[in-house]
């Protein structure tokens, strides 16, 4: 589900370095930056193959339901498997559905709302019309139904995640194209005779990849929810795929003798969705034309 | 007005008809028919079951007999909750998943908008930072988790609250305030945008220059005015409480719509599951049409245009 503010978004803001160096201006977004990088680098060393923890995810124990101690930080599950170790490993299905999610939504996105929006006119009310129906049903809802068709596997839940994520980026996207191919400058590229392909990836695009940036960052966390919260009422991913939402689904179940056990991933979920949006925000205050005005006029 | 609602009404037909033909299209073509699971069944039993709901034959023969039946407001029936018709299950559902939704969208709304209208007066200040902060905490817990740590204090630690079912007055607090938290984060950073909009119109500077109070400004000139986007998000709220109740009335065993839909869904009970997502559809378009309406009624500039 989509949670962001359907503001306009500013044209034409540049993608710069000084967007990195007004996000270090905001605290939360620059520590954002910071954890979102070390959960990334985790999950892809876990990709690797590193073995990151003392226990592998799925080495048992004689050690059931143990708290957290010393030698398991995060307590133990009904086998006995460490559960630090197990969210570790679970990190890389979470995040890489997250990433491949935002990753979907760009491409098709982009691509639907950059022809919608270049070519305007009945196509383009066409275009839309479809997506405006299939946007204003619940996410969750459409990816339930999906489901039911392509099984609870990774791939089916990715295709779910896809074919719902990308309406809100082609939207963004075509709105972005309206307002920008009246400028000056795509006149001009046009003057000059440049085909229509050079003119929506090199003189379109670039120009409105700032707000698209933001909408994605938006999709990861949004995705990473919308993967934890299918698993856990039992209509996404299940045991033995590992996730942070299969993680805590596993740990509903003994929430009153064992808390921990849903605890500590649902805890990875919060931080790394709440990080995922403070960067979003901070993104988009950076990208912002008129808060850029107001912080000069100081 | 009544040209709009009768224009909606008959755009709604073929939205619905689609919406069944392809959550039709979409269950029957998945391997594996509702009384799969019961796996004492000898064949022969299948067989007549399946030829008793008319499973048996193909599959555009029983989407016709689908849309017929559809046309003359019958929704089929369950082939789990033994002989209880869809409609049976969704009169005892609806009410109950509609008491839980406006509850919580009261509260939200309640909780929401304020935050928002304060976030903006402070714009930059203590007050804005700790608004938008807890904003952000409420739309990036799932709502399972927020579920989940009510339900530890407040009914296993504290034992002051009951869980599960829908029976007293006291069963209503935990599920409600559950899903009461991502749209109420959802309204507060709208109406915080909204409200810093609102503030640098020049009637706003006219109203605070001819010496009206800050606090008055705000309640009668600024919160108003800002209040119409509110009103007009109704839709996406909809959504947002529906996505929800999928998950409280799960965790809280709540015999709502979301629950009976999760449960479908499952067990591939057909006709439950076109049942409660044609509903959803239709509360859907009713959100969509009430905020049409709205426009026309809060911005005099829209009745214009038309």
């Amino acid at each position: 589900m989509e949670i962001v503010e359907k503001a306009p978004m500013p044209v034409a803001a540049p993608l710069d370095q000084s967007v990195m160096a007004r996000i270090k201006r905001i605290p939360t977004a620059y520590l954002a930056l910071w954890i979102i990088g070390a959960i990334c680098v985790v999950a892809l060393l876990s990709f690797m193959g590193c073995s990151l923890c003392q226990y592998s995810f799925d080495q048992t124990s004689s050690d059931f339901l143990a708290g957290p101690s010393a030698e398991h930080w995060m307590g133990t599950d009904e086998l006995g498997r460490d559960l630090f170790s197990r969210i570790v490993y679970g990190a890389r299905l979470s995040i890489a559905i997250g990433l491949t999610t935002a990753a979907v939504a760009f491409i098709i996105g982009t691509l639907y709302g950059a022809l919608s929006g270049y070519l305007g006119g009945k196509v383009d009310t066409l275009m839309m019309r479809g997506v405006d129906i299939a946007y204003s049903l619940p996410d969750l809802l459409v990816m339930i139904l999906i489901g039911v068709l392509l099984g609870r596997g990774t791939v089916g839940i990715l295709i779910a995640l896809g074919l719902v994520s990308w309406m809100g980026t082609a939207r963004l996207v075509r709105a972005q194209f309206l307002q920008l191919k009246n400028e000056e400058f795509i006149e001009a590229a046009r003057a000059q005779g440049q085909s229509g392909w050079n003119i929506v990836f090199k003189h379109l695009l670039p120009n409105a990849l700032g707000p698209i940036i933001v909408a994605l960052t938006f999709t990861v966390p949004s995705a990473i929810l919308s993967e934890s919260t299918l698993s856990f009422i039992g209509l996404g991913l299940s045991p033995p795929a590992c996730s942070w939402g299969t993680l805590a689904s596993d740990g509903w179940r003994s929430l009153r003798a064992h808390p921990h056990l849903i605890f500590f991933p649902s805890l990875f979920i919060f931080i790394t969705v709440l990080s995922f949006n403070f960067l979003g925000d901070g993104l988009r205050d950076a990208l912002d034309p008129r808060t850029r005005l107001g912080k000069n006029s100081h | 007005m009544l040209a709009l609602i009768i224009k909606r009404i008959l755009l709604a037909i073929p939205v619905l008809l689609v919406v069944a033909s392809l959550t039709f299209v979409l269950v029957r073509i998945v391997p594996g028919g509702p009384f799969d699971a019961d796996k004492n069944l000898p064949p022969e039993i299948i067989a007549n079951l399946n030829a008793k709901y008319h499973l048996d034959r193909p599959v555009p023969e029983q989407y016709l007999l689908y849309l017929g039946r559809l046309a003359q407001g019958d929704l089929g029936v369950s082939y789990k909750y033994v002989n209880r018709t869809v409609n049976d299950i969704l009169a005892d559902a609806f009410p109950v998943s509609l008491q839980l939704g406006t509850i919580s969208l009261t509260l939200a709304v309640l909780v929401g908008v304020p935050l928002g209208a304060i976030a903006a007066v402070c714009r930059g200040r203590k007050e804005d930072v700790i608004a938008m902060f807890l904003s952000t905490l409420g739309i990036s817990v799932p709502g399972f988790v927020i579920g989940a740590t009510l339900i530890f204090v407040f009914a296993i630690k504290l034992r002051v609250l009951p869980v599960g079912l829908w029976e007293s007055p006291w069963h209503v607090v935990l599920p409600a305030v559950t899903l009461a938290f991502s749209p109420a984060a959802y309204l507060a950073r709208l109406t915080r945008a909204s409200v810093l909009e609102i503030v640098e119109k020049d009637w706003v500077r006219t109203a605070r220059s001819k010496g009206l109070s800050q606090w008055n400004t705000v309640l009668k000139h600024i919160l108003r005015n800002s209040l119409i986007p509110v009103v007009t998000v109704l839709g996406p709220l909809t959504a947002i409480v529906i996505t929800g109740s999928f998950v409280v009335e799960y965790i809280y065993a709540i015999p709502g719509m979301g629950r009976f839909f999760i449960t479908a869904v499952m067990n591939r009970d057909y006709d439950l599951i076109l049942g409660t997502t044609l509903v959803f559809a239709v509360l859907l378009i009713i959100a969509n049409t009430f905020v049409d309406l709205a426009y026309q009624f809060l911005d005099p500039r829209m009745r214009i245009e038309d």
